[in-house]
């Protein structure tokens, strides 16, 4: 039957029901048999049923129960029995059977249900018949109940007792049932279709099949219900517990909801029953299951047993929807009654009904709205959702009609242009856009539209006569025209008649009557206005008066001229058109405006009288009350005189005082005023009439309109004489062109027009400049060519345009311009800056210059979007490196035009402005609109509204705040506080002294402190050069903030292969000590070191011809050949000469070495530290330190050792004795990394004590061996460790006032030769001192050295030289690199030099190498690279065929085979024509020829392919030198001494320093004549003389000589020599100064210095 | 005349459709402001990362400010420019935030945007490179009605603050 059920054809579910109809009725009526067992069954199952469910209540009959149900179960066991052969297995089919009846019950009373269901829906169907069936079975229930709990509570009693597996036993098999009923629970349907032939077979087939199904299920059971152990117990021992039944009940409820779900609807009451009947199962099975436990065998199991084949399993679509329909709810979408939405008895109420406003509802479609409706419903709470209208409450519809935002149209135009996005390609940034006007926007491109359009001559040196005729005649029309066009004089006419008319009516008005004070000043204004209009007007008439005649004279002057010459050149044609007029009229007029003036004039001119006679009685009556005290005065004196006549003279002089005082004004108004001449008054009338006649027109005359015309006839050129043709020829021959020059620089030039006979050309064509620098100047040269050839004939400067000119706003211009060329012809041509004349005669010459007129226009290009293409109007020239650009606060926010009204106003009351005129309409329009106060414009401007009142300091405050200031100078890098690292946090913690320095500098920027120099010449020199440095850096701040890669980023190069295969192949080489390689040094940054990180390494190796001791004779006399003869000296310890190495006062010294030539080999280091801890390369650059390196003996001596110890041991006592010294700048060191070579040393001239020994007799003309004879020389080699990058000299682009072309061949020049000999220096052009290029070969000219120095050695002119050579070397030098930080070597002239006083080494070898050129001698720059200087310039001069090398900061003079030369590299010569480079292949003079005409050798920068242009000179004619000042350098002397002396006594602190007079007197005798000599040694005879003098006394000493700048170097030098150093306890020093002047403050300064010994 | 101090570094800057950039930047200030020290605006290099779409910069912001009062706190504007494999530099952003106003670290991500051409300018952008840009870059932070202008977001750029404040409080602003 359940079969049938799943059948999903439907048709058959009505005869299914029939049939099953007919079933139930069987069993209800038909099978008795079964229903008695079924009866019985279901009864004890109901009972204890009952009995389970009345456990709460009194257990009254609780036995009863129990013994029912045990009875029923024999009975129902007995029943079996009777069933026959297999009553166990009838206990399971039982079993089976009882899951079948539940089902079949249920199905049953289903169908029955669904039977009935069409007839009643209403009655719960099968209620009553259960309950009614129910009732039947409960009257027995009630001692079946007790029956069967007592049972049971034997049972479990029992089975405690028994042991665990028992127990184990029964309720495996016990709950097996109820767990398998639970699980066969999803298995249902399987029962069902097994059941239904199952009970078919029990009702009316055989049994053999419900057997097999026995089997089966017995065989499950023990499969299955093994573990379930504790449920048993639990269902054993909790079973009479109420609380679990109620569990179990409700289990076994939901057990049964998946089943009722999957079956018909079906009453809760079907559903107990079912309960009931799980119940019933249970109860019943769990005995028999038990008890048949020996009855249950499976043996004779078969695979079939446990197998079954089944069909596919089909849920059908009906059933599916069915089952769908159960789970879903599908709400209904037909409108829900509004009854039900809203609460009970309440009326829908439609608010808007009522008035009130009810917003839109959003809309939703009905359908929508019913479904959800009907959804709410179901819900629970489902009627809030609904209004007092039945609907769903809703809010107003929030979709505007319209839009609210504005809409985005993509109008361009309409976007305000700041917003405009600009499309800008991807562009390489240049580095050139450092440097210009747009830093903000690299790739901003600027445009400038250069509109050339044409051009007018009004003379041109080809005008013929009448032409120049002509164009005056032109020029005069249009100069009328224009008149004409303004019409002043009818304007001025019009207004002087309405200001008369006005001034009429004021008089009449009021005529005569009392005039207010106020009217009275409108009348005199008036009258005031009206004269000075009538005098405008005059000067207008007559102007036109005179215009006219002159028009009409030229005209005549033209006329004659054609009739004279007989042709015509010019189509101008003059016509004079007369308008008659009125005659009477205009007489009348003519004589009204006479009278009328006469009439004013008189007026005016009594009101003058008047005012002057006010004016004259006023002074009388002044002079009158003069007079009068005068005389009182006068009176007053002559009593004085006679009352007091010797009284005080004091006193008296006062007196006088006082009347010379009061005297002084009498004798300025001693005069009476004259009274005023009274008017003439009739001769007025006559003035008018006259000017009338000479301005204006007479009356009655005609008025002549002149019209001039080109249409005139020009005589073809057949006709013309021949001068005529020939100047048209030349006419016909020129072009014109025009050269726009943007910067100076040429950037385009229009295509050549011919010269018209109108002398007109026609260009009209625009140039587009694409800029990129600022605009500093447009120029349109006019070039004329004639033939090939071209000359310029005029320039016109054309003003930058405002950013806001832009082409096609900007209407063409008319530039004038001319120039003064003179140009003759012998033709017709008139020519230029030429005397003609127009006269017969010749008299009334003119002289004309071409001029003429340029109509073009400049202006800003514009973008295609219409945007200039102009640069901000406010630049920044110093390129600030900008991410993001600025903007004026005030253009921002556009207003632009925002002019000051109020000014406006002032200016249009003071200049009095013609309301009537129509130019100034539109000033009067904005005057009127502006004071009526519709605009008001606020006479200020504020940016940041409201920023006063919160503020919480004032400016005043922050610029107080020292902390402020110190931290934001520390941030601008001012020195003093550049190197400031710890700012106190505390305001009270910055001291005033802090800024002292600072604002002392600054306030002394002007003031000279004269203490330092000594001199106030050198010390407003030292300030120039300062301003000139400060300047420089200024210039190269731009430059040096341009870094490179290199400079940021350290890169260790990765090793290649081909390197790695070197190291390898390095392994196998061997390995040779004592040949190290080289390996080079890592390049430091300066940036990241520190104090202490730098060390300057000097290696001393060796020393040469070092001065050897003389042994000490008391006897002067003994020859000096005595001594060397006799050899003794050899064996002798000559010297022991040891190297001290100071440098930033450290000191260290090698060891003590023996003999002239001395071989230490020792390496020294020193620590380096930079100023102010700032080790930037700029500062490293200015580093000022140098590095000393002084020579000593070391002497010992043995002192007198007391007695005690004699034999023992020896007192001796050592001495140091200074030899000679090499000093080197450690910017020369930090610039060339390294140096190295054998130096001169720079030994004095008189060593006293020492023998130079190698004396050669250098006699007679320049021996090259002499200077390599005199003196030590020292081998050094001196580094800085670690290697530091120095910084690199930036060649910047500076103006020049050279031709290009001459710029690009050096540019071309220099880099041909960088190319070439990268280790030569090249150097045509040099900067200035006003940071211009020049090029070099202008730097020398001859110039005359001092007279007095050649004047010297009039006879020997090497002398001269020689002398002058030192003149030049006592100028101080200074390195560039010091004080210009590296920038680039400037160059200043020659006559700026020696104002300065200071220079480098290239000026200090052009002033030489000009000297040298002035005395006659053939002398080159030599541009080159010497040791220890690096990049130098020296003198190259040739004496008698050969060459000397001059180091001119020297002074000294090497041959050209010289070894000792420190001119290491020649890069190249310059003179005054030319420049050569080096290009043999040797550098080192030694080995070079310096013959200047081989091409081969010296490559000349001007050769016959770019000839020399002529370069003028930049030095001057001559230099003018200033006479020595003999007392100033006396002064000076004594100064240094002095200082000196202190400096000596301060650096021996703990000794005493004694001075010996005699001494000192003594070398003060000799120092002059060490000048005169030159330094040489001239001084072996006053050795001899200071010993004789001393005596006994040991003498060691010196002399320095230094050129003067300041006292400082002198005072480090002094020092250096360590003299102070001796601690005898009896030494004495000597000290002598002298200073010698030389022409223009040139100061050579010796210091003599000795120390004396008592021996 | 309180102070600030503003210490910290632009990291670096993500989600850009090309990853090698580089970045400049500015502070803009009010009146009352006062640089005492440091720079206030700069360029990073260009960082092209191997891998990943972040370009590191860790440019370092050290500024010190004094100031009167509290209008105009400083605001930092940046523009992210993209550096292409021929070296040409494109705008791929530009983007602006305040600076905290609260002392302590702080890590800030700021937006960027670009301005969005025409269809003609995309394709060009899509095949040549640039792009359009701002005329004045000073839009970025100063608020001109910019509803009109239409523009794309790019990506971040990550910055990492320290604000150190001294007498803030003292004129009551309490931090």
């Amino acid at each position: 039957m359940a079969s049938s059920n799943q059948n999903p054809n439907r048709s058959d579910i009505r005869e299914k029901l029939r049939k099953k109809r007919r079933a139930l009725q069987d069993t209800l009526g038909g099978n008795k048999r079964e229903d008695d067992s079924q009866a019985l069954v279901p009864s004890t199952k109901l009972s204890e049923r009952k009995q389970r469910a009345a456990m709460k209540e009194p257990q009254s009959s609780e036995e009863d129960p129990g013994e029912m149900l045990k009875r029923s179960v024999r009975a129902q066991r007995q029943k079996k029995g009777l069933h026959g052969r297999s009553s166990a297995q009838d206990d399971d089919d039982d079993d089976v059977e009882e899951i079948s009846t539940i089902q079949h019950r249920g199905e049953d009373e289903g169908s029955a249900e669904k039977a009935a269901d069409p007839v009643v829906l209403s009655r719960p169907p099968t209620g009553s018949l259960s309950g009614v069936s129910s009732r039947i079975t409960q009257t027995p229930d009630s001692h079946l109940d007790s029956l069967v709990t007592r049972r049971l509570e034997e049972r479990l009693r029992a089975a405690r007792s028994k042991g665990e597996s028992l127990q184990q036993q029964e309720a495996s098999l016990e709950p097996a049932s109820r767990l398998q009923s639970l699980r066969d629970r999803d298995t249902v349907t399987r029962f069902d279709r097994e059941v239904g032939p199952d009970r078919a077979g029990r009702h009316e087939e055989p049994l053999a099949l419900s057997s097999r199904a026995k089997f089966r299920g017995a065989a499950r059971r023990t499969e299955k219900d093994v573990p379930t152990a504790e449920e048993a117990y639990n269902f054993f021992t909790l079973d009479f517990e109420p609380d679990p039944r109620d569990g179990t009940e409700k289990k076994s409820k939901k057990r049964d909801k998946p089943r009722r779900t999957a079956e018909e609807d079906r009453e809760e009451e079907e559903a107990e029953e079912d309960i009931q009947d799980e119940y019933e199962d249970q109860n019943e099975e769990a005995p028999l299951v038990r008890d048949e436990e020996d009855n249950l065998f499976v043996i004779e199991q078969s695979t079939q047993d446990f197998l079954e084949v089944k069909k596919a399993e089909y849920v059908g679509y009906r059933q599916l929807v069915q089952q769908d329909s159960e789970l879903l709810f599908t709400p209904s979408f037909r409108t829900a009654p509004t009854s039900i939405k809203l609460p009970e008895n309440m009326k829908p109420r439609y608010l808007e009904d009522e008035g009130l406003y009810v917003g839109e509802r959003p809309p939703v479609s009905p359908i929508n709205e019913n479904i959800l409706e009907n959804r709410i419903l179901k819900m629970e709470e489902g009627k809030k959702w609904f209004g007092d209208d039945g609907r769903i409450v809703a809010l107003p519809d929030p979709i505007k009609e319209s839009s609210t935002r504005p809409p985005l149209f993509h109008m361009e135009e309409d976007l305000d242009p700041a917003l405009q996005p600009v499309y800008r390609k991807a562009l390489k940034s240049k580095n050139a856009n450092l440097y210009i006007a747009g830093a903000a926007d690299p790739e901003g491109d600027y445009q400038l539209d250069v509109d050339v359009s044409g051009l007018i001559f009004s003379h041109h040196p080809l005008f013929s006569r009448e032409h120049v005729l002509g164009a005056r005649l032109a020029q005069l029309y249009d100069q009328y025209l224009t008149r004409q066009g303004n019409n002043l004089t009818g304007h001025l006419t019009d207004k002087l008649n309405g200001l008369r008319s006005a001034l009429r009516n004021i008089l009449e008005i009021h005529g005569g009557e009392s005039l207010t004070q106020a009217m009275q000043q409108r009348i005199s204004e008036y009258s005031l206005e009206v004269r000075n209009t009538r005098q405008l007007r005059d000067s207008e008439q007559e102007k036109d008066r005179t215009l006219l005649k002159n028009i009409v004279k030229v005209w005549k002057e033209m006329k004659a001229l054609r009739n004279f010459q007989k042709f015509t050149n010019t189509p101008y044609k003059l016509y004079l058109r007369r308008e008659n007029v009125d005659r009477a009229s205009d007489e009348r007029e003519h004589e009204d405006e006479i009278l009328t003036e006469v009439m004013e004039l008189e007026a005016e001119m009594e009101e003058v009288y008047q005012r002057e006679l006010a004016e004259y009685r006023k002074q009388l009556q002044e002079w009158k009350l003069w007079r009068r005290k005068q005389k009182a005065k006068k009176k007053k004196r002559k009593k004085k005189k006679k009352g007091q006549a010797q009284d005080d003279t004091e006193e008296d002089e006062d007196e006088e005082q006082e009347a010379s005082e009061s005297e002084g004004p009498a004798e300025e108004d001693p005069l009476k005023p004259e009274p005023p001449e009274k008017p003439e008054l009739d001769s007025v009338e006559q003035r008018v009439r006259e000017k009338a006649s000479r301005i204006r027109r007479q009356p009655g005359e005609s008025i002549l309109i002149p019209d001039l015309s080109a249409s005139g006839n020009i005589t073809a050129t057949e006709l013309c004489p021949r001068s005529e043709t020939a100047r048209r020829e030349d006419v016909s021959r020129r072009s014109l062109f025009i050269k726009i020059l943007y910067n100076n620089k040429e950037v385009s030039r229009t295509d050549g027009r011919c010269l018209n006979a109108d002398f007109r050309a026609h260009f009209g064509q625009i140039f587009y400049l694409k800029i990129l620098n600022c605009p500093q100047s447009i120029n349109l040269q006019v070039f004329e060519e004639v033939g090939s050839s071209c000359s310029l004939l005029a320039q016109v400067f054309l003003p930058v345009p405002e950013p806001s000119v832009v082409t096609g706003i900007v209407p063409i211009e008319e530039y004038e311009f001319s120039s003064n060329q003179r140009v003759m012809f012998d033709h017709e041509g008139v020519g230029s800056d030429v005397p003609i004349s127009f006269e017969a005669d010749g008299g009334n010459k003119q002289t004309l210059l071409t001029s003429g007129k340029l109509s073009c226009c400049v202006c800003w290009g514009s973008g295609e979007d219409g945007v200039p293409l102009a640069p901000p109007a406010s630049q920044h020239p110093g390129g600030v490196h900008s991410g993001l650009g600025r903007l004026d606060a005030v253009t921002f926010i556009g207003a632009s035009g925002l002019y000051d009204m109020k000014k406006i106003g002032e200016w249009a009351t003071q200049s009095r402005l013609d309301p009537n005129d129509p130019k100034n309409a539109s000033i009067m329009q904005l005057l009127k609109v502006a004071s009526s106060g519709e605009v008001t414009a606020p006479d200020y401007f504020r940016l940041e509204q409201l920023q006063e009142e919160f503020n919480f300091a004032t400016d005043e405050e922050v610029d107080r705040s020292k902390r402020f200031r110190l931290l934001r100078l520390r941030n601008q890098g001012v020195a003093e506080f550049q190197s400031y690292k710890f700012v106190p946090a505390l305001e009270r913690e910055v001291t005033d002294k802090v800024f002292q320095e600072y604002e002392k500098r600054l306030k002394e920027g002007e003031i000279v402190d004269t203490t330092e120099h000594l001199d106030p010449h050198r010390a407003l020199v030292a300030k120039h050069l300062q301003r000139i440095r400060e300047s420089a850096m200024n210039r190269s701040v731009l430059a040096k903030h341009h870094f490179v890669l290199c400079d940021l980023v350290k890169e260790e190069e990765i090793p290649s292969i081909g390197f790695l295969g070197m190291n390898l192949f390095k392994l196998a080489q061997p390995k040779r000590p004592l040949k190290p390689q080289k390996k080079e040094r890592k390049k430091v940054a300066a940036q990241n070191l520190s104090d202490g990180d730098i060390k300057l390494l000097v290696n001393i190796v060796r020393a040469f011809y070092i001065p050897v001791r003389r042994p000490q004779t008391n006897k002067p006399g003994q020859s000096q050949s005595a001594t060397q003869g006799s050899g003794w000296l050899i064996s002798q310890v000559q010297v022991r000469p040891f190297v001290e190495v100071s440098f930033q006062r450290t000191v260290l010294q090698t060891t003590t070495a023996d003999g002239p030539n001395p071989c230490w080999n020792e390496e020294l280091q020193l620590p380096f530290s930079a100023p102010n801890g700032n080790y930037s390369a700029a500062a490293l650059q200015s580093v000022k330190d140098e590095v000393f390196i002084n020579i000593f003996d070391e002497v010992v001596y043995e002192t007198g050792s007391n007695d005690r110890d004699r034999g023992t041991s020896t007192h001796t006592r050592v001495e140091k004795h200074w030899l000679g010294s090499v000093k080197i700048p450690f910017s020369a060191v930090y610039s060339q990394s390294r140096i190295d070579g054998t130096f001169k040393v720079n030994t004095p001239a008189v060593l006293l004590g020492y023998s130079k020994d190698r004396s050669h007799g250098a006699d007679g003309g320049y021996d090259t061996l002499r200077s390599m004879s005199e003196g030590a020389f020292v081998t050094l080699f001196i580094t800085i460790e670690p290697q530091l990058v120095p910084g690199k000299s930036v060649r910047e682009k500076f103006d020049s006032q050279e031709d290009e072309r001459l710029l690009q061949a050096s540019e071309r020049f220099e880099r041909e030769a960088a190319r070439g000999h990268p280790d030569r220096r090249c150097i045509t052009t040099v900067i200035d001192l006003n940071g211009k290029t020049v090029f070099v070969t202008r730097y020398i000219r001859p110039l005359n050295p001092p007279q007095e120095l050649l004047d010297a050695f009039l006879d020997n002119s090497q002398d001269a030289a020689a002398l002058v050579a030192r003149f030049v070397s006592l100028v101080p030098s200074l390195p560039d690199r010091v004080s210009f930080s590296g920038a680039c070597g400037l160059w200043s002239t020659c006559d700026q030099f020696l104002t300065l006083l200071a220079g480098d080494e290239e000026e200090h070898a052009v002033l030489l190498c000009n000297y040298f050129l002035s005395m006659g001698k053939k002398a080159w720059l030599i541009i080159g690279t010497a040791i220890p200087e690096g990049p130098t310039a020296y003198v190259l001069t040739l004496e008698q065929n050969c060459y000397l090398i001059w180091n001119p900061s020297s002074g000294q003079y090497y041959g050209q085979h010289d070894t000792f030369c420190p001119l290491q590299v020649v890069g190249c010569l310059v003179n005054a024509d030319n420049v050569w480079f080096n290009v043999q292949k040797y550098t080192s003079p030694m080995s070079m020829s310096f013959d200047t005409t081989k091409a081969r050798l010296w490559k000349p920068f001007f050769s016959r392919s770019f000839s020399h242009p002529g370069l003028s000179s930049v030095q001057p004619e001559e230099l003018v030198y200033r006479r020595t000042d003999k007392a100033a350098a006396a002064e000076l002397r004594d100064r240094i001494e002095k200082i000196l002396k202190e400096k000596i006594m301060e650096w021996r602190p703990r000794h005493p320093t004694r001075w010996n007079r005699y001494c000192t007197t003594t070398l003060k005798q000799f120092l002059p004549k060490l000048e005169q000599s030159g330094g040489r040694d001239v001084a072996e005879g006053q050795r001899h003389e200071l010993q004789s003098m001393l005596g006994d006394n040991r003498i060691s000493g010196f002399p320095l000589h230094l050129p003067f700048s300041e006292v400082r170097p002198i005072v480090e030098a002094v020092y250096s020599t360590g003299v102070h150093n001796v601690h005898a306890a009896n030494v004495e020093f000597a000290l002598a100064v002298y200073v010698h002047p030389y022409p223009n403050n040139v100061l050579s300064v010796w210091v003599y210095l000795a120390s004396l010994v008592r021996s | 005349m309180a102070e600030l101090h503003i210490i910290g570094q632009i990291v670096g800057a993500t989600g850009f459709p090309q990853n090698s950039l580089f970045c400049k930047w500015g502070v803009h200030t009010g009146g009352a402001w006062r640089l005492l020290s440091g720079l206030k605006e700069g360029q990073t290099q260009v960082d092209v990362p191997q891998t990943g779409d972040t370009a590191y910069w860790s440019h370092p912001i050290d500024l010190h400010y004094a100031t009167k009062g509290l209008q105009g706190w400083p605001k930092l504007h940046l523009q992210v420019w993209h550096q292409d494999s021929f070296g040409r530099c494109e705008l791929y952003g530009y983007g602006y935030c305040h600076v905290p106003s609260s002392p302590g670290h702080h890590r800030i991500n700021c937006g960027t945007w670009r301005p969005l051409g025409s269809w003609q300018e995309r394709l060009a952008q899509t095949f040549v490179g640039g792009g359009p840009q701002l005329r004045s870059p000073d839009l970025i932070y100063s608020g001109a009605d910019r509803y009109r202008l239409h523009t794309e977001a790019m990506g971040t750029v990550e910055l990492e603050l320290g604000i150190v404040m001294r007498h803030l409080d003292k004129y009551g602003v309490e931090s």
